[in-house]
């Protein structure tokens, strides 16, 4: 894209954005929808810098993102460990592969019972909740990335006389690093939901926590101001995954 | 005098008499390093071999021909351990060939799948050091030699899509040069490189393998190639693949490009060659 696309492109989408908070901010004042209910960005933007410079949400943010990270890098590690595995034997794939179609449909909120039983309404639960819920992802593109060598490349291999433990670490993992990286894309959206819906149940400290106590008593400017954050949480941690992704796939790139 | 010689002889059945020349002395010529015996070899129900007999012996260089589907690459993947003969066995210094072997190094026909995308040039000739356990202190310097021999010493930091389809041939070279092989099974590995590019490598191979005294099998399209670096020269015929013949080539070493190829030894052989593949076509 030249510059100049570039720069239409970013004019286009701030105005855009601009023309949907004004919208917004026109149905909060004349759209007869009481103010407890929806507040103007006006309102939610001033509920976001008290809250910053409070302290406050900074906290609550950094509680809820420190969440989401552990459990999305539990989940990204066991992820590709048993994905390895299961990848890379055809034995361990054909045994394997039909029960983990059977558990993958199954939504996170049908294990959380199971999970709470175990572990109580605590942040540790949340934690296998949101480890168990991002998992998925990141294990089935590790199968396939592992599974999916090209047959010239375990030629190669066999022909190098590499181990089996090297053919892991120096072919299919390699081969496997753009379909990690996306399923990791995707754990990390499923990470902040379950970090949010864990902290909603058990109350521990947390974004999802606050927005709740906000709805209960009726601050919809603090409820909105949480909705925001999360938004930015989410934009962000996506952001950052793609440019590290651009960097590590920079070999496909001519 | 008016053709080249088969010491081997398959029969004189194209009509050329044979002159023998006196083998070049080689001092384990009498050790076969790699044997096929009676091999056949069938895809489905399509044969494609059929009664291979040849023997190479050690430090020999051993060129092949033929149309393309002949089953040159299938016989190259025998020798390599990467295929299975249905009839008959391919030997190795004189036991069955069951799978592949680390002193055999083997250089793919198809290069731009041979090599690891995500892995630079050197990152590439690496992996064979790694292979061979070369610790990681000594091999930079080695990859550095190496993509120096084969013309990139310029590259060593581009990845394969940023490679020319000759540069990736030339970083398969330079990675089974790495795997210090005693036997180089090289699969058309020069198809992809200009004119000069070409030579200057064919000599640099002829160097390597006369210091390192590798055994070679080299699989071309180019006659006067196979000549120019070859000991023998195995011409096949397709539908099913079999040796047609046999041509020893009597040209002394070192080899020049200039010298060698007007040499009247490798006019005539170039001759007899050619008319001998032009009448397998008609
Ligand atoms: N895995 C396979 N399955 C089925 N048929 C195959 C397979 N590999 C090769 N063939 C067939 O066997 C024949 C010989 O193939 P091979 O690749 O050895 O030919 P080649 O002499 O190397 O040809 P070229 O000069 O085009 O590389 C061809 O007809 C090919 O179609
Ligand atoms: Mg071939």
């Amino acid at each position: 894209m030249s510059i100049a696309a570039r720069g239409l492109w970013l004019l286009g989408s701030i105005g855009v954005t601009a023309l949907l908070v004004l919208s917004w901010q026109l149905i909060a004042n004349y759209g007869g929808i009481p103010p407890v209910f929806l507040p103007g960005p006006d309102r939610a933007w001033s509920a976001l810098v008290a809250g910053f410079s409070g302290g406050e949400l900074a906290g609550l943010t950094g509680a809820t993102v420190e969440r989401m990270i552990y459990g999305w890098v539990l989940a990204s590690l066991a992820g590709i460990a048993l994905g390895a595995v299961i990848g890379s034997s055809q034995v361990a794939r054909e045994y394997v592969a039909p029960m983990l179609e059977i558990v993958r449909p199954v939504p996170v909120s049908a294990f959380m019972p199971v999970v709470m039983a175990f572990l109580g309404l605590t942040g540790t639960m949340v934690l296998v909740v949101i480890a168990i819920g991002s998992i998925w992802p990141v294990l089935l593109a590790t199968v396939h990335g592992v599974s999916s060598v090209e047959p010239r490349l375990v030629e190669v291999s066999q022909s190098l006389r590499l181990s089996r433990f090297k053919t892991l670490w120096k072919i299919a993992l390699p081969n496997a690093q753009a379909d990690i990286l996306a399923g990791m894309r995707i754990g990390l959206t499923v990470a902040l939901i379950l970090a949010v819906i864990g902290e909603m149940l058990t109350s521990e400290n947390g974004l999802g926590w606050s927005i709740l106590q906000a709805a209960r008593a009726y601050r919809s400017a603090d409820l909105f101001a949480g909705v925001i954050v999360l938004g930015v949480i989410g934009l962000v941690s996506n952001l950052a995954l793609q440019s590290i992704e651009r960097y590590v796939l920079r070999w496909k790139r001519r | 005098m008016q053709c080249a010689a088969n010491t081997k002889n398959q029969g004189c059945e194209t009509g050329y008499c044979m002159i023998n020349v006196a083998p070049l002395p080689r001092a384990d010529a009498a050790v076969p390093l790699i044997a096929f015996h009676g091999v056949s070899h069938m895809f489905g129900n399509r044969p494609v071999l059929q009664d291979i007999n040849l023997t190479i012996n050690k430090s020999e260089f051993v060129c092949m021909v033929g149309p393309s589907g002949c089953g040159k690459t299938t016989m190259l993947r025998m020798v390599g351990g990467l295929q299975t003969p249905a009839t008959g066995e391919v030997t190795f210094a004189g036991k069955r060939v069951a799978g592949p072997a680390r002193e055999i190094s083997f250089m793919f026909q198809d290069y731009s799948k041979a090599l690891l995308p995500w892995r630079t040039a050197a990152g590439n000739v690496s992996l064979a050091l790694e292979a061979n356990g070369v610790p990681t202190g000594q091999r930079a310097a080695r990859i550095k030699d190496l993509l120096g021999k084969v013309g990139l010493a310029n590259h060593a930091d581009h990845f394969p899509v940023q490679l020319s389809g000759g540069m990736q041939q030339r970083v398969q070279i330079a990675r089974c040069l790495a795997q210090e092989p005693s036997v180089l099974l090289m699969d058309e590995p020069f198809g992809a490189l200009d004119a000069m590019t070409r030579q200057a490598l064919q000599d640099e191979i002829l160097r390597i393998i006369q210091a390192s005294r590798t055994t070679v099998v080299f699989v071309t399209h180019d006659l006067e190639e196979a000549i120019y670096l070859g000991d023998r020269v195995v011409a096949l015929y397709p539908n099913p693949g079999r040796i047609a013949q046999v041509f020893d080539v009597d040209l002394p070493k070192p080899r020049n490009q200039l010298t060698t190829r007007e040499s009247p030894s490798f006019l005539r052989l170039r001759r007899a060659l050619f008319d001998f593949i032009r009448e397998g076509e008609a």
